[in-house]
């Protein structure tokens, strides 16, 4: 893929919508499925994901001319790990309530298949403000899609929300399984593509 | 071939720079890290004992913190407890040196004060001081005794065990005849959802007021956790049990085994398990401690 032709604002929505990494991209479905029980757990992640995809995605970005073709992943994990073990000493150090929420997730994400596509993909081959642009907005597609799958989830299987009880009563357990995972993963995708057709059909009667 | 040593000294290169940035970040923050860690320490040591925001510890309430080392002189080996001893009314630290039999040994002085104790650093510069080189120590562990109104309140230990996947960290409460007063898992890398559920009240809390002769055959039961035993262990479902019925759970669950968490038996086992050894090991020692001190009237400030 050539230098991108999508202007900044075009790339941050992308990465919510037309791109999303859980919805439209299948990416990371990991997370999507097992962690995302609750809209806590949902945001968290979502936060430091967004985190190791910025830094990593401008670190490529920036040192991409020097990298030998053919060890780029093993150089995009390396970038990852050490940022990842970077913003975990830092949490630690200065941010220790955060830290006690977010410890053990911050650990995992060096595995996320999200980050090194979208670095493979994206912050290999454009500019630093491009690939800025375009990680926060997979990062908040990330976000946004562990949230919407956190929410279901929690409300119909535990009957709470942020951990606040709204419901009072346990609808479905099954919910919390990661079976359940898979389920709305699928829905949702579905849904975005029927609203994707809706769209289509829309412009073309336009036109 | 070219190639290959350019792969190899880019990787090379590479590797080195990360090695680079993430040591200049670990010496910056390794000072700000070791005083979380501390602090997180004492406030769970006042919430095991539970004393919080709203039932503060009374003011005479001290943690004296008693760690243990090994010591070696060439084939034979010792244990050293550097222990806090009153002396013309202010507190110092000295070294009580044990046989593995239980003997008293030898009593050395230590110029160290108890608030530089809690550094490593500081404890092993005090040793060197204290020791001649062919004894050489290894750090073993640490715990705290909690004194008010000059009687020992509770015991505070560490235990540090393999867990399903690395260690898991807790700390345990006792009172002086060894019954539980509280656990707490401090450190471990379980699976969030699923071993990760051990941090959880209604499950630490179910090693609570377990007498040490129920801890001895403490075991592992795979069946699903009543719901009746599950609100009186989760503090906000507490409040919808009256207090007769809290009693009456109390008493049927006093000498129950712990209920396994659901798809993480091996971390429960091992949580324990990890709990069972530190308790036996502990009872043992400071017995043993105790007995020594006492022969020898050794001036402890516990």
């Amino acid at each position: 893929m050539p230098v991108t032709k999508k202007t900044n604002k075009q790339l941050f929505f992308n990465g919510i919508l037309m791109e999303n990494p859980i919805f439209r991209l299948a990416l990371s479905m990991c997370p999507a499925v097992g962690i995302s029980t609750t809209v806590m757990n949902g945001v968290l992640l979502g936060i430091a994901v967004l985190f190791v995809q910025v830094f990593s995605s401008c670190t490529i970005a920036a040192i991409k001319d020097y990298i030998h073709p053919r060890i780029r992943i093993p150089t995009y994990t390396l970038t990852i790990a050490t940022w990842v073990t970077i913003i975990d000493l830092v949490l630690a150090a200065y941010m220790p309530e955060a830290y006690k929420a977010m410890g053990i997730f911050v650990k995992l994400i060096v595995a996320f298949a999200i980050i090194t596509m979208r670095l493979e993909m994206f912050a290999a081959k454009n500019p630093i403000i491009p690939s800025f642009w375009d990680a926060v907005g997979m990062g908040l597609g990330f976000m946004f899609g562990m949230m919407t799958l956190g929410f279901i989830r929690e409300l119909l299987g535990a009957g709470t929300l942020l951990g606040h009880d709204i419901l009072g009563v346990r609808p479905l357990l099954f919910f919390i399984l990661p079976a359940a995972g898979f389920f709305c993963v699928g829905f949702i995708m579905a849904l975005f593509n029927y609203v994707e057709l809706v769209f289509k059909r829309m412009k073309e009667k336009k036109d | 071939m070219k190639q290959i040593i350019r792969i190899t000294i880019g990787l090379t290169i590479s590797c080195l720079i990360a090695a680079l940035l993430m040591g200049v970040v670990f010496t910056i923050t390794a000072k700000a890290k070791k005083h979380n860690e501390h602090v997180q320490v004492q406030e769970t040591m006042l919430d095991l004992l539970g004393y919080n925001g709203a039932n503060p510890a009374p003011p005479d309430l001290k943690l004296h913190n008693i760690y243990r080392y090994i010591l070696k002189d060439g084939r034979k080996k010792y244990l050293g407890y550097m222990i806090p001893v009153k002396e013309a009314g202010s507190l110092g630290y000295k070294l009580l040196i044990i046989t593995l039999e239980g003997k008293f040994h030898e009593l050395i002085d230590l110029s160290i004060s108890p608030e530089k104790a809690i550094e490593a650093q500081e404890r092993e510069t005090a040793l060197n001081e204290a020791l001649q080189p062919p004894v050489t120590f290894t750090y073993a562990d640490e715990t705290a005794v909690a004194v008010t109104e000059g009687k020992r309140l509770a015991y505070l230990v560490r235990g540090e065990f393999q867990g399903f996947k690395t260690f898991i960290t807790i700390m345990l409460a006792f009172d002086p005849n060894f019954r539980i007063l509280g656990m707490e898992v401090m450190e471990h890398e379980e699976d969030p959802g699923l071993g990760g559920e051990i941090e959880e009240d209604y499950f630490e809390d179910q090693f609570k007021n377990k007498t040490f002769e129920k801890i001895k055959k403490l075991d592992v039961v795979k069946k699903p956790l009543p719901e009746e035993y599950r609100k009186y262990l989760e503090p906000k479902l507490r409040r919808t049990l009256t207090g007769e019925d809290l009693a009456k759970i109390r008493k049927m669950y006093q000498d129950a085994d712990i209920y396994a968490l659901t798809g993480a038996t091996i971390s429960s086992k091992a949580v324990t398990d990890g709990v069972k050894n530190a308790t036996k090991k502990f009872a043992y020692r400071i017995e043993v401690l105790d007995s020594v001190i006492a022969e020898h009237r050794v001036a402890a400030a516990f």
